[in-house]
């Protein structure tokens, strides 16, 4: 459950540059929900995402995290509630560590560190066994560097490490854009996959429309900081992207969408 | 190089590898460039020195030096994470303050250990020559820093500093705080450096505020010679690396200056290190730009 209210974020306030991310965003999302959230350059989704995950700091309005308010926490305070993957396939994990190593490192989020042995036999057992399911035979390569993956590896490792810990959210933020075709529908079914066995409550940032209304319960869109469509249920069932387009311009009073982005299937 | 010679050298080189052994904490763990060493070096020497010389138990003396080596890491990582100074700068700013600090523990510029039972003392007492008796006593010193290290890092606090240094962002999505990791680093890579300290002191029979001159230098050299000699993966391969690395680089620095053909003096040794490290840090990169054009082309 993530309770967003009126959040602004001002980037550089009170310099040439200073700019209004986010303008009052009110969103409730209930446990177990997956939103898709969609928006053209600038909208202020992966603002929103790191409102979430601590990153961005807020100028007004607050967050809550199943009725706690984490409004004040930093990143490591909140990462036992929150898991993330990030549209960097280098930035979600430790190049020079090895991908076991990586997932102890996961495995311990929001929990404590010790001064025992991070990695035992039992521990490898369990990772081996969770690279297992990717199916792309990573059990085999254990102590192999993080770096020596290719960024769709890595993507699904960052996906298979989000679930190693208990967290109540997970924020996906174009984890598929760095990666070709074939390997971004790899990754996007992993993470239906993942999202559904873990029941958690999901929000995933994308560039794309027709990946928005495929996967997940519910989408929002933002534009200019602000939602400007928030669509579930049986009224986004039936939609395709030309309706969604619609509906926008229709709430923005015939305003056409510039983006070209935006429109790419 | 007679033998008198070439075991000083070990000796110096094992004082000095826990030098490198705090340096590979901070530079290549953390990837913090830290020149506090250059003073906590010296400092260590000094709390060492002067508290053997005024009737303390020497290992008290050592243990007190250590943490006056940590407590000037923790001052440097206060500086840069908390208030957000350039690193580089953080440790220059500690580096500069604690020559006075030496100073003022020692009272003046240097203190001589004579008569007093130091932590090397025991060794003595073993039927070897005292040229042999001080490496081994560093040595263990060194072996057992080395085996601690390793043992940290790959715990999963240790695991946690890691990730700090080779990717903070992830680190912080982990729930890692990564600014005490920082603080925790360089405050043990200090403590490792001035215990490096306090043992010179025993060992020489001398603290004196200079000692720090180009400490930096010297331990970067060491880990430096170190991961080109000794290629591993594994992190008490690379804490093995880095003790071997400053042995051979004060071997190395003892067959320059002994030949006399090359006919360098002491006074050129900082020279040679800082020519030694510069083209440890130049070769690769050449190397690297050689294979990239045969690839291109």
């Amino acid at each position: 459950m993530i309770t967003v209210r009126s959040v602004e974020v001002v980037f550089g306030p009170g310099t040439p540059l200073e700019k209004r991310a986010l303008r009052g965003v009110d969103l409730q999302i209930p446990a177990g929900e997956f939103v898709t959230v969609i928006g053209s350059n600038g909208a202020g989704k992966s603002t929103l995402l790191g409102v979430l995950a601590g990153d961005v700091p807020v100028a007004g309005g607050s967050v809550a995290i199943d009725e706690v308010d984490v409004t004040a926490w930093p990143t490591p305070r909140r990462a036992g509630l929150v898991a993330r993957v990030f549209q960097d396939p280098l930035a979600g994990s430790c190049a020079t560590l090895t991908i076991e190593e990586n997932m102890a490192l996961a495995a311990a989020r929001g929990g404590r560190r010790g001064f025992g042995r991070a990695l035992d036999r039992r521990r490898r057992e369990e990772f081996r066994a969770r690279l297992a399911e990717l199916g792309l035979g990573l059990e085999n390569r254990l102590g192999d560097r993080m770096g020596l993956l290719s960024g769709g590896q890595r993507q699904a490792v960052s996906l298979l490490m989000a679930t190693l810990a208990p967290s109540r959210i997970l924020l996906l933020d174009e984890h598929t854009a760095a990666l070709d075709p074939g390997t971004a529908g790899f990754v996007l079914d992993l993470t239906r996959r993942i999202v559904a066995e873990h029941g958690m409550t999901a929000l995933m940032v994308t560039h794309s429309m027709r990946q928005a209304l495929d996967l997940g319960t519910r989408t929002v869109m933002l534009h200019e900081g602000r939602v400007a469509l928030d669509v579930a249920g049986a009224e986004r069932a039936g939609m395709d992207v030309p309706d969604l387009l619609a509906l926008f311009a229709r709430s923005r009073g015939g305003e056409q969408i510039a983006d070209d982005e935006l429109l790419a299937g | 190089m007679s033998q008198i010679a070439l075991l000083g050298a070990v000796e110096l080189g094992l004082v000095y590898a826990l030098v490198a052994l705090g340096i590979y904490l901070s530079f290549r763990v953390l990837d913090f460039p830290d020149l506090t060493v250059d003073g906590s070096f010296p400092l260590g020497a000094a709390v060492a020195a002067t508290l053997i010389v005024s009737g303390h138990d020497p290992w008290l003396a050592t243990a007190l030096a250590v943490i006056a080596g940590a407590a000037s890491g923790v001052l440097t990582a206060v500086l840069a994470v908390r208030f957000g100074i350039l690193h580089l700068l953080a440790s220059i700013l500690t580096m500069i303050a604690l020559y006075s600090v030496t100073l003022r523990v020692m009272g003046r510029p240097n203190v001589a250990i004579l008569t007093q039972d130091t932590v090397l003392t025991p060794f003595y007492g073993i039927g070897v020559t005292d040229a042999v008796a001080r490496p081994l006593a560093v040595g263990i010193f060194v072996v057992a820093a080395a085996l601690l290290v390793a043992a940290f890092l790959e715990s999963g606090v240790g695991l946690a500093m890691r990730a700090t240094g080779a990717n903070p962002r992830m680190a912080r999505a982990q729930g890692v705080p990564t600014g005490l990791m920082v603080g925790a680093g360089i405050a043990i890579s200090n403590g490792l450096v001035a215990l490096g300290g306090a043992l010179f002191a025993q060992a020489n029979g001398f603290a004196d505020v200079t000692a720090g001159v180009g400490t930096i230098v010297v331990g970067l050299a060491a880990v430096i010679v170190g991961e080109t000699v000794v290629r591993t993966r594994s992190i008490l391969g690379a804490l093995i690396g880095c003790v071997v690395g400053s042995i051979l680089y004060r071997i190395a620095v003892q067959l320059a200056l002994s030949a006399d053909a090359v006919g360098l003096q002491a006074s050129d040794l900082n020279l040679v290190t800082a020519v030694l490290v510069a083209a440890a840090l130049v070769l690769p990169r050449i190397r690297r730009r050689r294979s990239a054009g045969r690839a291109a082309a």
